[in-house]
């Protein structure tokens, strides 16, 4: 247990011991995933991010290397021990999805296993889903430990930690003059808060997807379902798990930069044709992909229904309508 | 204001009637969202499928949008020859001066829309019923009579706003709510005309220069480059944008703020004397940049220097295909 | 002052018309007319080719100033090419300095192909007009060089 008065302390001596804590920074437009300057900045105030913490491991736009004089000068590594507080379950979930994509055992991304390495990810469980939430359909829960290396509970004035890998438990263990032993009406008052947030989220019928989507690759529905599409991508930038991107050569360097399988230009090749045509294609690819492929893969649904989908979406299209709608 | 209902009851009356009298293949409409308190774009292909259409506040979609793919040639053509279908769409006052930009840009067939004119009372804009709610989210919503919202806040608290507080600036300043050229028109009370002469144009004009570039600066860097601001605009109908185009490539794809700036500056620039202020880039918008202060200096601009309204008629040329001689030559150096 | 100093000998686009002010230049030349050799000349076929994104990128491209010159009204080669860029000058004109960059940064001329003494006095009052300005920063490429990552 943390008292939540006590939590300036602690994340001060983490701070003094080299780390960069990321966590919830109260500002303007509502609370986001920043780098904390001063340890009162933090906010417990929020409901998620609006971004998604993929950004964190998987920049948006990150230099790989560049060339001068005729040699390759590779970015380094990062090396900067990081800490990411306050993400929910659902979205560190999401890390342990990518973690499949990028760290293959026939190929490793370098930087995204540097990154995974030197951080440690405290989420704090989610007391208040929202309506577009629908984690627990898709194998999630809103205090689930997938992905994360301690997990949070916020019970009102204090926080009850919980260990949930082996780095959490040695990093816990440094800093237990902080820590409390919880009593037994600490470990109820988490039982209960778990069965309340649990009751809160909606529930969609999603059995057998990945059997159902194998057959409506040819479907009409697919016209019918992304007629309302503008395809502008603002789902897959705000998905957790959406890992595609795109190479670019910049004058003397490479970028790697998200893309999206929403655009037009995912696809296009040089000689003029494109693979995916029309809207109905692209959103096809991107429904299969997270209820077909990622099945086949790795064994996961790559959706972990933090629902940003669906209300960043201009036209409101709901991703859980959807698949419904698909699997009939 | 009030009255939605029956508004909405009408509107479904007379999408019935065209079908009935197959006055049209398709209409673009309104269907109840699902999320509480939001509508979004619906298909309507028969007169049974009718009864989805909703109209209230949460009504906020440009469906002009979505009126170019009709008449495009998709890369599947299912039969060449086909005559292009005939479009309704669920006007809004913007909505109808989008259709009529668009109309002059050839980009679809006057003769295939047909104009159902909504009288508008205005949208919400949700972000400010957030801000209402004291930082708790829409749990549960429904618009009463008498422009009224009943919001159910996270919390389970019941909160009544009106609509008319928490109306998208847009609206606010909206000085053509009424339809002008509806084909079928649905008839109800509609917010008023205002004109506020650009007052937060000329008060942003007022600060200093770098006032300015810090706030542009400041906006522009929370952009994460998805562009929907511009799939949402019903004038960004161009194949290949200048952002995306390679030969030459304008701006590269990575988070370099000269590159992004460049695109809105762009973006924002070919809306000259197009524009009709509908907001649709604003809301479209993921992490809620403030273009409409940007754009709507574009729109000061072409009806203060060339007396240019875009979407009122079909007929007048767009200021930029027009040229006077005698038109502003203030700004020239002269050596 | 230390600014200034930076910005002693701006670079300065100039997009000059083929058709008047590329010639005004030449004829300049000929008559050894003096002007500051700030100025970068790119011919254009008429002023109404100009994109405004060319005047952008030149910004972006670390140029102080851009300028751009055309035939005077109504002497255009083809008939109306720069009284419609006019239209698009004049908006651009005011939408960058609304954003807040320096309205001098951007400056429109018209200058005909007799006029070779004129476009000497008009490059003089533009380059004065940059040097009063600081350096251009605003919407210049950050990533110019290799410098700005330590690990180079």
């Amino acid at each position: 247990m943390l008292k939540k008065a006590d939590i300036n302390k602690f994340i001060a001596a983490v701070m003094n011991n080299g780390y960069k804590v990321f966590g919830p920074v109260k500002q303007e437009d509502g609370v986001s995933l920043s780098e904390l300057k001063t340890t009162d900045d933090i906010s417990f105030d929020y409901f998620n991010f609006i971004l998604p913490p993929k950004r964190h491991f998987f920049p948006w736009s990150e230099l790989l290397y560049k060339y001068k004089d005729k040699t390759i000068h590779e970015a380094p590594l990062p090396e900067d021990k990081t800490i990411l507080l306050g993400i929910r379950p659902c979205d560190a979930r999401s890390f342990s999805f990518l973690d499949n994509v990028f760290i293959d055992d026939k190929a490793v991304d370098p930087y995204y296993q540097n990154r995974r390495d030197n951080t440690i990810v405290i989420s704090l469980a989610c007391n208040q889903p929202l309506p577009s939430c629908f984690c627990t359909s898709v194998g999630g829960t809103p205090a689930g430990k997938e992905g994360t290396d301690i997990l949070a509970y916020d019970t009102g004035d204090s926080l009850f930690f919980e260990e949930c890998s082996e780095r959490g438990s040695s990093f816990l263990k440094l800093y237990s003059k902080f820590f409390s032993t919880p009593d037994q009406a600490d470990v109820q008052a988490v039982k209960d808060f778990i069965a309340k947030a649990e009751k809160q989220v909606l529930s969609v019928n999603i059995k057998n997807a990945a059997e159902k989507l194998k057959e409506k690759f040819y479907d009409s529905v697919w016209d019918k379902l992304s007629f309302r599409c503008l395809s502008c991508g603002v789902c897959t930038f705000f998905c957790p798990t959406c890992y595609c991107f795109g190479l670019y050569d910049e004058r003397d360097r490479r970028i790697r930069v998200h893309d999206a399988c929403m655009y037009k230009g995912f696809t296009l090749e040089a000689s003029g044709h494109n693979p995916r045509p029309t809207q109905s294609e692209r959103m096809r690819q991107r429904i299969m992909h997270k209820f077909l492929y990622t099945v086949e893969n790795f064994g996961k649904i790559f959706c972990v229904g933090c629902g940003r989908c669906v209300t960043a979406c201009p036209v409101n299209m709901d991703i859980r309508e959807n698949i419904v709608e698909v699997i009939g | 204001m009030g009255g939605t209902e029956s508004i909405e009851n009408k509107l479904k009356d007379a999408v019935k009637d065209l079908f009935l009298k197959k006055k049209v293949d398709i209409v673009i409409g309104f269907e109840k969202g699902s999320l509480p308190l939001t509508s979004r774009p619906c298909f309507i292909r028969s007169s049974d499928m009718a009864e989805r259409l909703v109209w209230n506040a949460s009504c906020t979609n440009n469906l002009a949008v979505y009126l170019p793919r009709f008449f495009q040639k998709v890369p599947r053509a299912k039969k060449s020859g086909t005559p292009p279908p005939v479009v309704g769409i669920v006007a809004k006052g913007c909505d109808a001066r989008s259709v009529v930009g668009l109309i002059k840009e050839k980009q679809i067939l006057k003769e295939n829309v047909v104009i159902i004119g909504m009288s508008c009372q205005g949208v919400i804009d949700r972000r400010k019923i957030e801000s209402f709610i004291d930082g708790s989210f829409i749990a549960g919503g429904r618009q009463e009579p008498g422009g009224i919202l009943e919001i159910t806040t996270g919390v389970g608290d019941k909160k009544k706003i009106k609509v008319s507080d928490v109306l998208a600036e847009s609206c606010i300043e909206c000085q053509y709510p009424h339809v002008e050229n509806a084909d079928v028109r649905i008839d109800g009370e509609s917010i008023t005309a205002s004109d506020d002469g650009y007052k937060a144009i000329k008060a942003f004009e007022e600060k200093s220069p770098e006032e300015r570039w810090q706030y542009f600066t400041d906006e522009i860097s929370r952009c994460i480059r998805c562009y929907a601001c511009r799939q949402a605009c019903p004038n960004c109908y161009c194949k290949v944008c200048f952002a995306e185009q390679t030969l030459p490539r304008w701006i590269g794809p990575g988070d370099e703020l000269s590159d992004v700036m460049i695109y809105h500056i762009g973006r924002i620039f070919h809306q000259a004397g197009r524009c009709v202020e509908c907001n649709a880039c604003v809301r479209a918008c993921p992490v809620g940049i403030d273009l409409r202060l940007f754009t709507r200096k574009l729109c000061m601009d072409v009806k203060e220097l060339f007396g240019y309204i875009p979407g009122l008629s079909i007929e007048e040329l767009p200021p930029l295909l027009r040229f006077e001689l005698n038109d502003n030559n203030d700004f020239i150096t002269t050596g | 002052m230390e600014e200034k100093k930076e910005n002693n000998e701006p670079k300065i686009v100039a997009f000059l018309c083929n058709w008047c002010s590329y010639a005004g230049a030449d004829l300049a030349g000929v008559s050894r007319f003096q002007y500051p050799a700030n100025i970068r000349v790119i011919r254009i076929p008429c002023s109404g080719r100009i994109n405004p994104l060319f005047i952008v990128k030149a910004l972006q491209e670390g140029a102080d100033g851009v300028l751009v010159s055309g035939c005077h009204p109504g002497d255009c080669h083809y008939i109306s090419g720069n009284l419609a860029a006019r239209r698009k000058f004049a908006l651009l004109k005011n939408f960058l300095s609304y954003l807040g960059i320096e309205q001098d940064r951007v400056q429109f001329s018209w200058v005909s192909a007799s006029e070779g003494n004129i476009f000497a006095s008009l490059i003089k009052k533009v380059v004065d007009n940059i040097k009063k300005l600081p350096a251009n920063k605003k919407l210049v490429r950050k990533r110019v060089g290799v410098q700005e990552y330590g690990w180079y």
